[in-house]
């Protein structure tokens, strides 16, 4: 704009006018407007709503009575909510190890030298296309103990002589849960591994080539700093969405047995399906230190760039 | 290595589709992984189900409409966070990526609660405006990307040749930008598509349910019908699934855009 380029010289008259009341000032908010309203109405008045209710005894039809803190001090000594909270750190820590292995070893071996890369690339988009309560529902029949793959495969090659219910019984249910969404999430980690490792410049590998650098160097010392600042925008990303999981627990597990597998949405879930509305919102809320430590970490993150 | 992988990926498809062919009594007399008993009866009932296409219809009235809104109004965001310069647009850059990155299970119990005061739970329109709530953070930070890769000159170009900012947006900006445009639209869709919390607690009646909830409620108790709801499930996710691959160029441009490129 030719009168921002004035902008030492400018009047306190001439300031004011470039500032809110300026014209492209007006035309972007006009333009931010929709988007606006939307979060307005339906981001920060419930999220306002939502801490005002987790302050208050709100069950359903009953006048909500302010009661401070006696919530979050009820949550902390429910030893439901307790399990619900270390079957989250759990569940979201081996899921994020999970991909991350997953997603870079498949992402290393696109990378090759590789004839239809693709079609290649398209094949490991299939779970992340495949709609994810399709994709669980799947997960739950492959570990039925009666029709399962799993089983009839593990028999077959005589593994095990009985069914497993890998989702009935305590040991195999969190376990089983993970492994599915793993399944479910890799592909976006290996996509844009690939990508990364795809933009380092290969001029870099040929001058290690020539030091002579082994693979393991070349991989440590070149691809994985290439590709640092992609895996932890992706690695946040993603884990922001692995502690969201509600379908892939409710959908296979629903949180049992016996609560082995309840992470926090699932818990709150339960709560609001009870009409205990005020302490779940409570322990909704408890998601937000995490999510505002990653999203204070992607907030800097995108300003340097 | 690479067979090993392609097992791994794509056996579920594979198992959902020979078992939807399969009717309750093959899968209990005969336990083995091959395509065996194959018929399209579980087909036949998924066509007469009254309740699913009712869901299938919910589900693209909702998803559709959602979508186009919300392309629109991330294409406005993302435009006038990119291109233009006012005050405080930083700030409400940051209000988006905020919102963007708020796990919707952090505001599932009060948009119910909120719908249901308002009276618009069990409805489409109650469902599409909820749905917003994700989908316009969600474009707008794809948009940006988008936006932001188009040389700066471009708008200013446009103008001193004599377009107004609508006509450089309509005429120069929006063509370039038009894989980022189909990029959202696809991610947005499947998004909304897949989306099974806020359908459950928003849209409780029968005749409001979207597909992911008619497919759960096919489950009576611990029961589940496999052969029907595999049937179900292939109808709910092939089409969407050839959608995700036919645009699979742009979603992929899209996802990097908006997480690598930042």
């Amino acid at each position: 704009m030719a009168t921002k380029s004035l902008a030492p010289a400018k009047s306190k008259a001439a300031k004011k006018r470039d500032g809110i009341f300026a014209p492209t000032s007006l035309f972007g908010y006009f333009m931010m407007l929709p988007a606006m309203s939307v979060l307005f109405f339906f981001f920060a008045y419930p999220l306002s709503f939502e801490v005002w209710t987790s302050l208050t005894d709100k069950t359903l039809g009953n006048d909500a009575k302010f009661i401070g803190l006696d919530n979050y001090a009820s949550l902390l000594t429910d030893p439901d909510f307790t399990t619900a909270a270390r079957n989250s750190v759990v569940y979201v820590t081996f899921v994020q190890a999970g991909k991350f292995i997953l997603g870079l070893g498949i992402a290393i071996l696109l990378h090759q030298k590789l004839v239809a890369r693709g079609f290649w690339r398209a094949v490991v988009l299939v779970p992340y296309a495949m709609p994810g309560f399709v994709a669980f529902m799947v997960w739950k029949l492959i570990y039925n103990p009666d029709v399962g793959a799993l089983n009839i495969f593990l028999m077959q090659i005589g593994l095990i002589d009985s069914p497993i219910a890998f989702l009935g019984e305590r040991t195999w249910a969190m376990p089983s849960v993970i492994f599915a969404t793993i399944w479910r999430g890799f592909p976006f980690w290996a996509i844009m591994f690939l990508a990364a490792l795809q933009a380092v410049p290969k001029e870099l590998y040929e001058a290690a080539a020539v030091d002579g650098a082994n693979a393991w160097h070349r991989f440590k010392n070149i691809s994985l700093p290439g590709i640092r600042p992609v895996i932890l925008i992706v690695f946040m990303l993603s884990t922001i969405n692995t502690i969201n999981s509600f379908e892939a627990i409710w959908l296979t597990t629903a949180g049992g047995p016996s609560d082995a597998t309840v992470i926090l949405p699932v818990f709150a879930y339960k709560g609001l399906a009870a009409f205990q509305i005020g302490e779940s919102a409570a322990a909704a809320l408890s998601l937000v230190p995490v999510a505002m430590i990653f999203t204070i970490f992607i907030l800097n993150r995108l300003k340097k760039d | 290595m690479l067979v090993i992988v392609a097992i791994f990926v794509l056996f579920p498809v594979y198992y959902m589709i020979t078992l939807s062919l399969r009717s309750q009594s093959s899968l209990w007399s005969k336990a083995t992984l091959l395509p065996v008993d194959s018929n399209l009866e579980n087909y036949r009932a998924a066509f007469a189900n009254t309740d699913f296409k009712r869901a299938l219809l919910n589900s693209v009235i909702v998803c559709g409409t959602a979508t186009a809104i919300a392309v629109l109004f991330s294409v406005m965001a993302a435009y006038s966070l990119t291109i233009l310069k006012f005050k405080g647009r930083d700030t409400l850059g940051r209000i988006i990526i905020i919102a963007f990155l708020t796990p919707g299970a952090l505001l599932f119990i009060p948009l119910a609660v909120i719908m249901a005061n308002i009276g618009l739970s069990n409805s489409l329109q109650g469902l599409i405006l909820v749905y917003l709530s994700f989908m316009v953070p969600l474009g707008t930070y794809l948009l940006i990307g988008f936006f932001r890769s188009l040389p700066a000159e471009l708008e200013e170009a446009a103008r001193i040749d004599g377009a107004s900012r609508m006509q450089a947006l309509w005429m120069v900006l929006l063509p370039l930008v038009a894989p980022g445009l189909v990029s959202v639209a696809i991610i947005t869709f499947t998004g909304a598509y897949n989306e099974l919390l806020y359908s459950l607690v928003i849209n409780i009646s029968p005749e409001m349910r979207t597909v992911p909830v008619a497919i759960l409620n096919l489950s009576v108790a611990d029961e589940v019908p496999w052969g029907r709801t595999m049937a179900f499930s292939s109808i709910a996710a092939l089409p969407v699934m050839a959608l995700y691959f036919a645009g699979q160029r742009f979603v992929v441009e899209g996802l990097q855009t908006g997480s690598v490129k930042g």
